[in-house]
């Protein structure tokens, strides 16, 4: 018995040392990788930046049409610096963040309302699916117009064509993730004594919580395309603006300008998505992708 | 048929159709007579698919008869059964909760207050031996612990009746046995009626009372044996080796082998009409 103590003892001490060294030479290939793969997105985005800026000086490419890289920096400095036709660059930024935002809350909330709500209620379900459908096939994009003409050039019609196009993608998630619940999940709560309400409560919303939020990320590029588009249809203000004004002067800088900025706006609310869908689902499993970091 | 009136169960005349897809119909169990004398083990033993989780979904309430009634503590089962606690095959815990609130979640239902919830959930972990556990999330536990939970979710509402649908069959062998071991000890303690299925036959017996047979499918009641085995039972791996146990299984394996071999010819044969009477 100490015999095979004293073995097995000197097996896991030997045993760790190999480990730790396996591990080591794991996070020093991991850490390679990582810095050959950040150096290449770097010379890809140079080389092409180069390629456009060049190419555009010695006349392959024709910077009225395409702009040029340094083009568009000096237009957007200048809108920085100086302002727009209609009011300060950062005032329009402004503008298009407000009504994605508010397009975005509003639709979110109405989405996750009626996604649970029909999918609790198999009868509301029955009756308002073929609606819901034909609503849903219809170029929503459309309905801007329609808005424009109902609530005028302001906020109020852009929030709303936001929130349409976002609303749809939440409730069919939230209504797909009502309807997929654990059954047995619910089974349980029920002979523990749960009313329906309290199923709805803690299995219901939790468990279609993941779908719903699956379905953030797309729903918050919905709300700026709202936005934007919405401007463009008519409005007194907003990036969606300056870029049709810049279209309308052919100005190629302005529009890809108002497009980087656009850019940066949705990589930022993309980014406090991803903290919010960690914070919500923090109960969750890492995927064994997390896990398994590349090369261990 | 003592004390009928004061708790167990009682299937009478008990039939269940469930309605295909397809749109046709199927029985799934018919005229089963079953009685669960209070604080009685009884196991439920049968081929696969032939209705015995039915029977359980049936006593808890889950779900209606078609014809037959279901008594229990001598009320007829209308709803959901009132002092029932079921434990699932998957262990049916919120992922998204942790352990503790897990637990507590009987009481929170029944009004109990989060605070006093949770301590009750934190005792129950204890008994079941989890303590440390309280705050980890059901995926970060092994399958023999999430089904230790599973327990202490169940037991926390002090149930007059225990349903076990094939609690243990997702666990490996050792782990199962030390499962059984612990069932039977917390069993003692507050001696619920338990309603216990399973496909195993020497679980079955090394935990009930009473072992019922039930037929391949259309399932209805074909023999019932009592288990005169003493109890305290000890350990479940040990009393396998009992004369007694030995031939208490050669008995009933004699029983089932039949229903599970005509079950089983009845999958292997393409023509045959599942669920037909």
């Amino acid at each position: 018995m100490t015999q095979m103590d004293t073995v097995a003892g000197q097996g896991t001490s030997d045993g760790r040392k190999e480990e730790s060294a396996i591990a080591a030479a794991a996070r020093a290939r991991f850490r390679t990788r990582k810095i050959l793969v950040h150096t290449t997105q770097i010379a890809i985005l140079v080389l092409g930046l180069g390629f456009w800026e060049i190419g555009s000086r010695i006349g392959w490419i024709d910077p009225f049409f395409f702009g040029s890289p340094l083009g568009i920096v000096q237009r957007l400095a200048d809108w920085f610096a100086n302002g727009t036709a209609y009011g300060s660059f950062w005032d329009q930024i402004w503008i298009t963040l407000e009504e994605s935002i508010l397009g975005f809350v509003f639709g979110v909330a109405s989405g996750v309302v009626f996604g649970i709500l029909l999918g609790e209620v198999p009868f509301l379900a029955d009756v308002f699916g073929p609606y819901i459908k034909i609503v849903n096939a219809l170029p929503r994009i459309v309905l801007g117009s329609i808005f424009v003409i109902w609530l005028g050039l302001g906020l109020p019609s852009k929030v709303l064509l936001a929130a349409v196009l976002v609303f749809f993608v939440v409730f069919f998630n939230a209504f797909q993730g009502v309807r997929s619940v654990d059954r047995n999940l619910v089974a349980n709560a029920r002979i523990l004594g749960a009313s329906r309400l309290q199923v709805v409560r803690h299995v219901v919303v939790p468990s279609a919580m993941t779908w719903i939020i699956a379905s953030l990320h797309v729903a918050l590029g919905f709300s700026i395309i709202g936005a934007i588009v919405g401007e463009f249809l008519g409005a007194q203000g907003g990036l969606g603006l300056v870029i049709a004004t810049s279209q309308n002067t052919f100005d190629a800088s302005g529009v890809f300008g108002a497009m980087l900025v656009i850019g940066v706006l949705a990589l930022g609310a993309e980014a406090l998505m991803t903290q919010l869908e960690h914070r919500l689902l923090a109960w969750r499993p890492k995927s064994t992708s997390e896990n398994n970091i590349a090369g261990l | 048929m003592s004390g009928v009136a004061s708790g167990g169960v009682v299937l009478r005349g008990v039939t269940k159709r469930f309605v295909t897809p397809t749109g046709a119909a199927m029985t799934a169990i018919r005229d089963i007579n079953l009685t669960v004398e209070p604080g009685q083990f009884v196991a439920i033993v049968g081929p696969t698919g032939c209705g015995k989780s039915t029977t359980l979904t049936l006593a808890s309430g889950l779900d209606m008869p078609s014809g037959g009634t279901v008594t229990v503590n001598g009320k007829d089962v209308t709803g959901i059964t009132k002092g029932a606690s079921f434990v699932f095959q998957t262990d049916a815990l919120m992922p998204w909760k942790s352990v503790e609130a897990n637990v507590a979640l009987g009481p929170t239902f029944r009004g109990v207050s989060k605070a006093d919830a949770l301590k009750l959930a934190r005792n129950w972990l204890k008994t079941v031996g989890l303590a440390g556990f309280e705050k980890h999330y059901p995926h970060q536990l092994s399958g023999g612990m999430r089904k230790r939970v599973s327990l202490a979710a169940a037991l926390i509402n002090e149930p007059t009746m225990l349903m076990m649908d094939e609690p243990f069959s997702a666990l490996d062998v050792q782990t199962r046995a030390i499962m059984s071991n612990e069932l039977l000890t917390l069993w003692e303690k507050s001696r619920p009626s338990v309603m216990f299925v399973t496909h195993d036959l020497e679980e079955a017996i090394a935990l009930a009372d009473k072992v019922v047979v039930i037929t391949a499918g259309p399932g209805t009641v074909k023999a019932t044996f009592e288990v005169d085995l003493p109890r305290p039972r000890g350990a479940v791996q040990e009393i396998r080796f009992q004369p007694r146990f030995l031939e208490l299984y050669q008995q009933i394996w004699e029983s089932l082998r039949e229903e599970v071999e005509r079950a089983y010819s009845r999958q292997a044969d393409p023509n045959a009409v599942r669920g037909a009477a």
